[in-house]
């Protein structure tokens, strides 16, 4: 059984994209062994708020267990508190996700003191994503590049005593960071190499790394594939492919 | 399934060379279905814009897999239209004459709508190769002198439509180059290069047909457990499947397998 840390449900405004509901995507994941997956609203990526694209998620998930919602909090709005606090009165959250460059603030930037204290007294998980897609492929008109990884490092060491998980790193990037920082674990979404796995091993322990296919927007069967055939202990697989994440989201 | 890999560098900045490494990787190969490699060269490791020695350099090498291992490797001969008709034809020439080249490789030489490529085609009519053209969409990446746009491949294809040509790179070209593709039947694409995206692989099959998609990795940059699997996972029936792992890559290349 997989664990998929990087799954995203709603709509897509740049790619022919089937609109997948909650237990379609359940069957999509569950086609590639994947039976429970952390699951954040896409339409909140774009929206000046994020609440309704939450709201609409919990709903949509409620009746399908096999996804657990990972709502997005933007702190750089004047309400990052009161968007936490409805959020975990809504559903049984374990983690929260920001994303920084679609949302317009910098991991860096002041107001993230405040947000990491609150995040650590709810005890919930924070996870970061750094991208979505591969910027040479993004629409024409939108500018947005994936998360500086100067800025995670910069961030990892100002909150040292934080775990954080990144989603959606490049496998250049991971190394980079994994050289100088423990205090992050990451996803394998956006990692890749000839037998990507066993390289990235090379470079970070095995339990920090998890799961993630970025489900709908690259291929699940392709992303769980990665793991599923990689020439690696059976011990390694499953820390990667459940473990790790039933540990660190407490499933 | 049996799987034929159009789109495979296994020496790539001369990592890989060694008959250990090479042994490893076609045992790694086998255990995911992979029967046959077109192994297109070490082609950055001396720039974009490699002179004549240095291409005899990679060609050979290329030559070496395919005559250690002809059961495994098929090469293409690696050129720069820029170097001229003389050097290109030579080059073609003295690697067609080998056993095992089936096609010619081409990188960031430069654009390929330059008028340097009629010498390409003259070398691929001349023996009987089938062109190879690195592709990607420059709508992000500014560098239109050396990156071909699918548009610039798709008007290679279009003055030269005696000669056959792979669009590589269909995450690359995107949907806008399946686009640029269709109605061009001697124009292939490769699905070779970048993250799996969703959807593209299907799309490719609906404007393209299902004989015009042709599987590829663009190892080692790239994990054949996620391309093929992106093939796997696609919806489209069994029967096509097989065509683009296999049978449209064996047939273009006139490929007789065991």
């Amino acid at each position: 059984m997989l664990i998929d840390t990087n799954v995203n449900l709603g709509p897509w405004p740049f790619a022919p994209l089937p609109e997948l509901s909650a237990p379609q995507l359940a069957a999509r994941l569950a086609t590639a062994g994947i039976r429970r997956a952390l699951v954040a609203p896409l339409a909140a990526v774009f929206l000046p708020d994020p609440m309704p694209a939450n709201e609409k998620l919990f709903a949509a998930v409620r009746r399908t267990p096999a996804l657990l919602p990972v709502p997005v909090i933007n702190p750089a709005l004047a309400n990052w508190r009161e968007q936490l606090d409805r959020c975990r009165a809504a559903a049984p959250i374990r983690a929260v996700k920001l994303f920084p460059n679609y949302h317009n603030y910098r991991l860096t930037a002041r107001r993230m003191d405040d947000f990491m204290a609150a995040i650590a007294k709810t005890g919930l998980k924070l996870i970061v994503n750094v991208r979505l897609e591969d910027e040479r492929h993004r629409y024409f008109a939108l500018k947005i590049k994936g998360v500086p990884v100067k800025d995670i490092a910069r961030f990892l060491r100002r909150f040292p005593t934080h775990h954080v998980f990144f989603t959606g790193l490049y496998r250049p990037e991971l190394k980079q960071l994994a050289a100088d920082h423990k205090n992050f674990s990451a996803d394998i979404a956006f990692c890749e190499w000839a037998e990507t796995v066993k390289d990235l091993l090379s470079v970070m322990p095995a339990r920090r790394l998890m799961l993630g296919t970025n489900t709908p927007l690259l291929s699940t069967r392709a992303q769980a594939d990665k793991l599923r055939l990689a020439q690696i202990p059976a011990r390694t697989k499953a820390l990667i492919g459940t473990e790790n994440a039933r540990r660190f989201f407490k499933l | 399934m049996r799987i034929i890999d159009v789109h495979t560098h296994p020496v790539l900045f001369k990592q890989g060379r060694k008959p250990a490494e090479v042994r490893r990787l076609i045992a790694h190969g086998r255990r995911l279905g992979i029967v046959h490699m077109i192994v297109l060269g070490d082609v950055l490791l001396y720039g974009a814009q490699p002179n004549e020695a240095q291409l005899r350099l990679m060609n050979d090498e290329n030559a070496r897999l395919a005559r250690e291992h002809p059961d495994y490797f098929t090469a293409f001969v690696y050129l720069n239209p820029l170097l001229g008709e003389r050097a290109v034809m030579a080059e073609a020439e003295r690697c067609a004459a080998r056993p095992g080249f089936r096609g010619i490789k081409l990188e960031i030489a430069n654009n390929a709508a330059h008028p340097c490529m009629r010498h390409i085609a003259k070398a691929a009519r001349t023996f009987n190769l089938v062109v190879l053209q690195h592709s990607w969409s420059t709508t992000n990446i500014k560098d239109r002198k050396h990156q071909s746009d699918p548009i610039d491949t798709a008007l290679f294809a279009r003055r030269h439509p005696d000669v056959k040509i792979i669009m590589a790179h269909l995450t690359g070209v995107g949907f806008r180059g399946v686009l640029e593709a269709k109605g061009l039947p001697n124009l292939w694409v490769d699905t070779s290069g970048g993250f799996p995206e969703e959807g593209l692989i299907e799309y490719a099959v609906e404007h393209l047909g299902p004989d015009r998609v042709l599987y590829g990795s663009d190892l080692p940059i790239r994990e054949n457990s996620v391309t093929i699997g992106r093939i796997l996972g696609a919806n489209l029936p069994a029967a096509t499947k097989q065509k683009l792992l296999y049978g449209n890559t064996a047939r273009l290349l006139n490929l007789k397998l065991a």
